[in-house]
């Protein structure tokens, strides 16, 4: 376990926060690291950037988060990591598609190579690190396109050499299904699922026999192509097996 | 190649090298895979009657020697993992391993595995950390022995004795299990550890499990042990991370292996890495099969 004393931290839109610390580590676009919050719990994060220390952006949604957004520039943060593997280089005309805190595993990327950006939220408190050049999705019409992110790139129908997908596995899988064969060999997704180790040994992020905590987060297309899971069952805590809720 | 097939109970087993129960076989997928890479069987994560969480992260934590986990015996239960494992193949080669508080519990456990199709059963008498499962009932022998012997009058099926090494007398515990088809040593070493800068201990749960290269001493002497009591098929596990450590176990009288935590380090390839440098050893040390050498420093 490491730790580090938090540098900056930042509120970037609704209960949207970056947290940025020094590290020692190598990272790459698209690696995660687990983040340790004693007497808590222990979440997966994604690095935000990894130029001049570390920095993760994430999103309040419990106990973890929460205690995180509440720290405080000079606390020590406690991780362990980068895990997992980083996405490949892109060739040619890029585009990237997030969906919510999807941006967070992208923005690495989006600062190296550049390319186009696509990025949705329910409502426009929801969106952070908004750039005038970013193509914008609401569910609710609050800001740019109304509608998801899948809808608005498929609307504005360009064609690109490698397209990177990051957000919720439904948003993906709707991707997946509707523009994934087109773009097939360069598209690459980067998944969540629930992790408890990190580090390739306890099954619970596995999804037909991917571990996506060691042999992804970031999956090709042909890869994803061989889980049919993938955006239609997930595990629960105890490993159970049940169908997304919502299509 | 020299041939390392083995044999556990009944069972022939064409490469000796197994997957340890509680790594990379909560899913059906996973369970495959080691299949796939080169584990002769794959023992499954311990279903119980009931579905369970597990403790909260952290579950593991490398350490220096090894690992140290309290995953809490997180599991389906035995209804959904059944599900989910009516339509794997392979099912000749996974044993299903059951946890229960008493013969009742495990018996129930038992049939149900051997209806679903499944041919072993390997016993948890020895999980660390769990209350009221695990090795609390491995220590007490008539326990043990009454839970075999329910099984034994229930089913036709294959029986391993996972046993604890956290006990004063591991004979005694062997001895009461005598009825099994066969032993599995061992499960991990109570243990815990502290992070100094936080000042938390490194597992939710305070206590876990050590496993990895720090307890192979531990496993050789109580396969060493039991074997030369016994004379029994035992299946060695503990801190094995290469060959020359199976190599190890089968000189002191295990039948077969099973590594756990040796898949952090050297990922699913383990297997075959594992299995070609026993057919290399036995082939260079002039050998003709695994055999002649199980138990061979015990037979002198
Ligand atoms: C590889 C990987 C990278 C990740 N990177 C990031 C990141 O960069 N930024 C980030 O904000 N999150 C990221 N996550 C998700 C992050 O781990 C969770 O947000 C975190 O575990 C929440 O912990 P908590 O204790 O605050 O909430 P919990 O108590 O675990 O959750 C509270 C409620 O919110 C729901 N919830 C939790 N997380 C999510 C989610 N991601 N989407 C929708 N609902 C959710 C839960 O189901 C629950 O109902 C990543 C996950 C993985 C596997
Ligand atoms: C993360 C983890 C989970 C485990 N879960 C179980 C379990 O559910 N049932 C069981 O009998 N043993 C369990 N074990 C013990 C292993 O099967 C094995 O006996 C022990 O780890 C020693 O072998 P190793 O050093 O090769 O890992 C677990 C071990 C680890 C590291
Ligand atoms: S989180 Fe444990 S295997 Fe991926």
């Amino acid at each position: 376990m490491n730790f580090s004393e938090i540098k900056e931290i930042n509120s970037l839109g609704r209960n949207i926060f970056s947290i940025r610390f020094n590290a020692l580590e190598e990272a790459m676009p698209g690696q995660f690291l687990m983040i340790w919050v004693p007497g808590i719990k222990e979440v997966p994060m994604s690095i935000s950037s990894m130029d001049n220390g570390f920095e993760i952006t994430f999103k309040v949604y419990g106990e973890a988060t929460k205690k995180l957004s509440e720290m405080n520039v000079g606390d020590r943060i406690f991780y362990r990591g980068p895990y997992g593997k980083p996405y490949p280089e892109p060739v040619g005309k890029t585009a990237y598609v997030a969906g919510g805190t999807g941006l967070a595993s992208l923005k690495p990327l989006i600062n190296k190579h550049g390319g186009d950006v696509y990025i949705g939220a329910r409502t426009k408190d929801e969106l952070f690190l908004l750039d005038s050049n970013f193509h914008i999705s609401t569910d609710d019409g609050s800001m740019g396109f109304q509608g998801n992110v899948v809808d608005l790139f498929l609307s504005i129908g360009k064609v690109y050499d490698t397209i990177y997908v990051c957000g919720p596995e439904i948003m993906m899988k709707n991707f997946y299904d509707r523009a994934g064969r087109k773009y097939g060999k360069n598209v690459y997704f980067s998944l969540e699922r629930l992790m408890k180790c990190g580090i390739g040994i306890c099954d619970s992020c596995s999804i037909n026999g991917f571990r996506v905590c060691r042999d992804g987060p970031v999956f090709s297309y042909d890869e994803i192509s061989m889980m049919d899971e993938f955006g239609v069952k997930r595990r629960t805590e105890s490993g159970k097996i049940e169908l997304m809720i919502k299509r | 190649m020299v041939s390392i097939s083995t044999r556990v109970g009944k069972r022939k087993i064409e490469e000796p090298v197994m997957l340890a129960s509680g790594i990379l076989d909560e899913t059906s997928g996973s369970i495959l895979r080691s299949l796939e890479s080169g584990a002769g069987i794959s023992v499954t994560k311990s279903i119980g009657t009931e579905e369970r969480k597990g403790y909260s992260t952290p579950i593991v934590s490398v350490i220096k020697t090894g690992m140290l986990n309290a995953v809490g015996l997180a599991n389906p239960g035995i209804d959904a993992f059944l599900e989910e494992f009516t339509e794997v193949e392979k099912k000749d080669r996974i044993a299903v391993s059951i946890f229960g508080k008493d013969s009742e519990e495990f018996s129930y456990l038992a049939k149900r595995v051997e209806e679903a199709g499944f041919g072993i059963v390997e016993l948890n008498l020895s999980c660390p950390h769990v209350q009221g499962f695990g090795s609390e009932v491995g220590q007490d022998p008539e326990l043990v022995e009454d839970i075999i012997a329910e099984i034994r009058g229930k089913t036709n099926l294959q029986i391993w004795a996972k046993l604890t090494p956290n006990v004063t007398d591991l004979i005694e515990i062997a001895r009461a299990a005598e009825k099994a088809d066969a032993y599995v040593l061992i499960n991990t070493l109570k243990a815990t550890g502290v992070d100094i800068y936080s000042r938390n201990f490194l597992l939710s749960n305070k206590i876990g499990g050590y496993s990895g290269p720090g307890i192979k001493p531990v496993a050789l002497r109580a396969v060493y042990d039991v074997f030369r009591e016994t004379g029994k098929d035992i299946i060695g596990v503990g801190g094995i991370s290469d060959w020359s450590d199976a190599i190890e176990f089968f000189l002191l009288g295990a039948k077969a292996v099973q590594v756990g935590t040796g898949i952090y380090y050297e990922d699913y390839a383990i297997f075959r890495k594992i299995n070609e440098g026993i057919s290399n050893y036995l082939e260079q040390e002039k050998f003709s099969s695994l055999d002649e050498i199980i138990g061979l420093m015990v037979r002198k």
